[in-house]
């Protein structure tokens, strides 16, 4: 890994950068109205209202699921932007590895599982109510609770930062990085509980840390930004 | 965030700090009031539960050990002393004193540690379980929280300690910075021992 000669473009490091925010904005949009994963509905309802549920919103989870599907890619995209600005880093390549194989492990339980039985609960709706109701669990259970490769995840990211003596990202991103890891530690309990602050809609469990990590992410994007824009001016040396 | 990444990086080597400087770096600062913040929308939740529910909250309250709590509260606030006294003896230069005080502070932490333990294990023992009611809980949970972030302590103290050894010189910053994520970690418990243990 060598130091981007001042003034050298960085085209392809530009390109990657501006998937980011158009990626979490469309991420939100199929997230929230379309598919309805977010907020979560609620772990309390009955079978019946589980299947008014899938029965009222099949075509916006089939529509929104189906954009994901298209886009899924994209994620890898600004993930791997993050993974080589982990390789500028003095701490060492393995730092990056783990990096890209959390996310690539949590991006199925934290993402895709989810899809995947919503969308299998509205291709067939004259199902049985109860397996409808199964996915309805299996999905939401994986979405708020996969919590261990991400939780991992951030550590590695956090580590990697306070390592790193090239100053890639600036020290605090690896403490904003930190909180991460508690908030998805407390989504541990929506195992248990089918209502109140910790279960998968609950306050705690989901509220907070859904805000954190939209903060998390706006620091991730403005400091990937001011990573790229130092590299440009040639400031950064490369381990 | 309004931190700029310019203000956060720590002085190179510690030395040129400014009368004005904040102790340890301006990161850490951004960690522990971020943190706290998190804490802190916990404990309003927990309040708004406990307003609807204070019969319960106040019953199961009492099976609380309040002996393990106090005591768990003297080791975390004797840690922290330790803990502010090796800064202090690291700063004048006296660094055997400051790696001897450290080894006390972490072994406050471990002793917190072995007391949470015991007193689950005496709770769980009884049928007080996470699913018992909303008290136990939040109980369980922040106090699954404030644990791990004891267990992260210790690691801190361990970095204090290698850098107390570190052939180049330590970095005054940085033992500050571990010192004030070490006060938060007993600051954090001291309000937890308030709400849970001691409210009434």
């Amino acid at each position: 890994m060598t130091a981007a000669p001042a003034g050298r473009r960085l085209t392809d490091l530009w390109t990657c950068w501006w998937v980011f925010p158009p990626f979490y904005t469309l991420f939100g949009i199929i997230f929230v109205p379309l598919t309805r994963v977010m907020p979560p509905p609620s772990p309390a309802k009955i079978t019946a209202q589980v299947v008014g549920f899938f029965h009222a919103h099949a075509l916006t989870i089939q529509i929104g699921f189906g954009i994901l599907m298209v886009a899924i890619g994209f994620g890898s995209v600004v993930n791997g932007l993050v993974a080589y600005q982990i390789r500028r880093m003095t701490a060492g390549s393995v730092f990056c590895y783990a990096y890209l194989a959390t996310l690539a492990v949590g991006a199925i339980p934290g993402c895709l599982f989810c899809a995947f039985s919503f969308l299998a609960a509205t291709f067939r709706p004259d199902r049985d109510p109860h397996l409808i109701a199964l996915c309805y669990d299996m999905g939401l259970l994986t979405f708020v609770g996969s919590l261990g490769c991400f939780a991992t995840q951030y550590l590695i990211f956090a580590i990697a930062i306070f390592c790193d003596r090239n100053k890639v990202f600036p020290a605090w991103l690896a403490y904003v990085s930190v909180w991460q890891v508690v908030t998805e530690l407390v989504a541990a309990p929506v195992f248990i509980f089918k209502g109140g602050p910790f279960a998968w809609n609950g306050a705690i469990s989901f509220w907070e840390g859904t805000a954190l990590f939209g903060v998390y992410i706006a620091c991730l994007i403005m400091a990937s930004r001011k990573a790229v824009e130092r590299q440009q001016r040639g400031e950064v040396t490369a381990g | 965030m309004t931190a700029r990444p310019a203000a956060c990086s720590p002085p190179a080597g510690g030395s040129a700090r400014t009368a004005m400087a904040l102790p340890g770096d301006a990161g850490m600062w951004v960690f522990v009031l971020g943190d706290m913040a998190i804490f802190g929308v916990y404990f309003i939740i927990f309040m708004v539960y406990r307003g609807h529910e204070q019969g319960v909250f106040l019953a199961s309250q009492r099976h609380l050990s309040l002996a393990s709590g106090a005591v768990n509260t003297l080791l975390l606030l004797a840690s922290s002393r330790f803990v502010a006294l090796s800064v202090a003896a690291a700063a004048a230069g006296n660094d055997r004193r400051a790696r001897r005080l450290i080894h006390w502070g972490a072994l406050c932490g471990a002793a917190f540690l072995l007391v949470k333990a015991h007193e689950w294990y005496s709770l769980v023992g009884a049928g007080l379980t996470v699913q018992r009611n909303n008290f136990f809980m939040f109980y369980y949970a922040f106090t699954g929280v404030h644990l791990f972030h004891v267990l992260a302590g210790l690691l801190v103290l361990g970095v204090m300690r290698a850098e107390l050894r570190r052939p180049g010189g330590r970095r005054a910053w940085l033992l500050e910075a571990a010192a004030i994520y070490w006060h938060m970690v007993d600051l954090l418990w001291i309000i937890l021992f308030a709400l849970l243990y001691l409210m009434r």
